[in-house]
């Protein structure tokens, strides 16, 4: 490789990583929590007991639909399993007339669902987002409209890919650089550090970037559709096909066991359902659609059957999905990872915590970086100093947020109204007191400020489930429960790591560039970074 | 003779960030437009199956304006990589608009 194309590309990494970068972080952060959003689901709702069985659970989730929804439109069931809290359940009512039939919006109604928890009966736990926080503000961000943050989460991907790529080119020597690490020694052991959690992963960051944009790729890039389709409803259509549309009879007949169903569609599908929806409950003209569940397959877009609601009867089954939409639709599995076992969910988890190490320290390399440069480093330019503080305020306080979240899902009162909102509301809050700290005091201050509160908070989670509640983590241990043991144990690792990072941003003093200089001669009076 | 070389300093220092602006502007409009016709290009010219097509051309086109927006930076100067991106682009505007004449779309 020429010098001259490695040296353009590694002006475009440094800008294309940093412009969005904190953006960026925000995303590593968030998706990297998401991994576990099925155990944080069950974590934030303690209320609720472990589902031993989940037939049980799905018996009693027809008994209260048929009670409580006996015309509706159409009831969605979420099938439960041991990862669940329980059976989250939806009902559409009956369009009223005049009403534009099948309207949208309906799911995220709260009359018209509810939770179904393990003795099949309906669950009332705390109300929180739990687990799925995260899911969602990975990709829709929070307080502003879904499709901007799409198209902005969508263009830092993209800047993402861009860096991965053009930092690959700017590496001479990627593998003897992954193999050194050179500690106390300033910009070098930033530059290391940078080095070896990027290559360390390169594979997952360049797997997960890439497939991150495949999973936004209908709202990015539509412009194949549109040249190939006059409608785009009809290639929606052919890639992911429906069973035929029922119309209501008006003669009532029973409703099939849905166990019975949910075990055949097992029996021919080789793995459990994920969905079960069914069309005119309680009509001649019923109809029952299972979805596989996505745990089994690599492909997120599983096999649909559809059955005759009355008879039971296997009425239609999806075709096969071509190569091309195969290959799409396991990009989007492997990037959400559904269908990893707690071994390869671990080895995800531990790439997301990498690939958001990669972040910072990149982040945090373009100051080390050019402070030595600077004419007056004690008075840096203003470019220069809202990077700094967007530094801190960032990578310093949205963990702080994310502790302040998991501590409100404990300490809030439990009937307390929009308390789910509030939850967000507190992980925000704590950021914003974080960041207001970053733009008041000097970095150098700020860091150990905002690390030592994210790793008390962070520690004091799994001691309050200890003396506060019946799900502590011996009590978790015992009962064999370790998705719930998981998370207090990995919350107390975290705690325990942001202290000793804030030990360590306190106590650093800077070192010089020159590396043989003796320390004490070599302090300058500069500004100091947090560096290891 | 101080006074000259500032001046030519500082009109360097200029053209370098003219330079840059314009290969920002390769790399993501223009980046991104001709990824997208590369989109339309391909949809309609890959073999087999229209969805397929489809949908193998938007997978591409993905890693196209990764592609782009490092030839924005690699290209020997910032209006050899407007006008190079700006060709590249009008080659698939141009197999569309006759594959679209010839067969129309669906």
């Amino acid at each position: 490789m020429s010098k001259g194309f490695r040296q353009s590309q590694a002006f475009l990494h440094t800008w294309s990583g940093m412009l969005l970068g904190w953006v960026l972080f925000l995303v590593f952060v968030a998706g990297t929590i998401a991994f576990w959003r099925e155990g944080l689901n069950r974590w934030t709702r303690p209320e609720i007991a472990r589902v031993e069985q989940p037939m049980r659970v799905l018996a009693g989730a027809q008994a209260f639909l048929a009670d409580k929804a006996p015309d509706a439109k159409g009831w969605t069931i979420a099938v439960a399993s041991a990862a669940t809290p329980g059976a989250q359940v939806f009902w559409q009512p009956q369009p009223k007339p005049g009403e534009e039939k099948g309207r949208r919006g309906r799911r995220g109604r709260r009359d018209t669902q509810a939770l179904i928890g393990g003795d099949g009966q309906v669950a009332h736990a705390r109300e929180t987002r739990g687990g799925d926080f995260f899911y969602r503000f990975h990709f829709d961000l929070h307080y502003m409209p879904v499709i901007w943050a799409r198209w902005l989460v969508g263009f830092a991907s993209m800047m993402m890919l861009v860096a991965i790529l053009s930092g690959i080119v700017t590496h001479k020597k990627i593998f003897r650089d992954f193999f050194t690490l050179r500690r106390h020694r300033g910009q070098r052991s930033w530059l290391d550090g940078h080095n070896a959690t990027a290559v360390l992963a390169l594979p997952f960051h360049l797997m997960i970037t890439y497939t991150g944009l495949v999973t936004l790729m209908a709202l990015l890039m539509p412009w194949a559709v549109v040249a190939n389709y006059t409608d785009e409803r009809a290639m929606g259509e052919t890639l992911f096909p429906t069973a035929p549309v029922v119309e209501r009879t008006g003669r009532p007949a029973p409703l099939v066991d849905l166990t019975r169903i949910a075990a055949d569609a097992e029996r021919r599908l080789g793995s459990p359902a994920s969905f079960i929806e069914v069309a005119e409950p309680g009509d001649a003209a019923a109809r029952i659609t299972v979805s596989q569940s996505p745990n089994a397959t690599l492909n997120t877009r599983t096999p649909r059957l559809a059955y005759d609601g009355v008879t039971g009867a296997l009425v239609w089954r999806s075709p096969a999905p071509g190569p091309a939409a195969e290959t799409a639709g396991a990009m989007i599995g492997l990037h959400a990872g559904r269908f990893a076992g707690d071994g390869v969910r671990w080895l995800y988890f531990l790439c997301g915590v990498g690939g958001t190490l990669m972040v910072a320290s990149g982040l945090v390399l373009w100051t080390v970086k050019r402070r030595e440069k600077l004419p007056d480093p004690a008075r840096p330019h203003l470019g220069f100093r809202i990077v700094e503080r967007l530094n801190v305020a960032t990578i310093g306080g949205f963990p702080l947020g994310v502790a302040g979240f998991f501590a409100a899902n404990r300490l809030l009162p439990v009937a307390m109204a929009g308390r789910a909102e509030w939850e967000v509301h507190g992980l925000f809050l704590a950021w914003a007191a974080a960041a207001l700290l970053a733009f008041a005091l000097p970095p150098a201050r700020v860091w150990p400020l905002v690390f030592a509160p994210t790793g008390a908070l962070l520690l004091a989670i799994p001691v309050y489930d200890i003396v506060a509640t019946d799900r502590g983590l011996p009590a978790m241990l015992m009962q064999g429960d370790l998705m719930i043991a998981g998370v207090d144990a990995t919350m107390a690792v975290f705690g325990l790591a942001f202290l000793m990072i804030a030990r360590r941003t306190a106590r650093y003093r800077p070192v010089s560039r020159k590396p043989r200089t003796p320390r004490a001669t070599a302090v300058r009076p500069m500004v100091p970074e947090p560096a290891e | 003779m101080m006074a000259h070389a500032g001046e030519a300093h500082a009109r360097a220092r200029w053209a370098r960030r003219g330079d840059i602006a314009l290969r920002i502007v390769a790399a993501i409009p223009l980046g991104y437009a001709s990824a997208s016709l590369w989109a339309m290009a391909l949809a309609r010219i890959l073999p087999g199956d229209r969805t397929e097509a489809t949908v193998t051309a938007s997978l591409i086109a993905l890693a196209l304006c990764a592609g782009a927006a490092m030839w924005a930076f690699a290209a020997r100067s910032g209006w050899r990589a407007l006008w190079t991106l700006a060709a590249a682009g009008a080659l698939a505007a141009a197999i569309t608009w006759f594959s679209v004449q010839a067969t129309g779309r669906l």
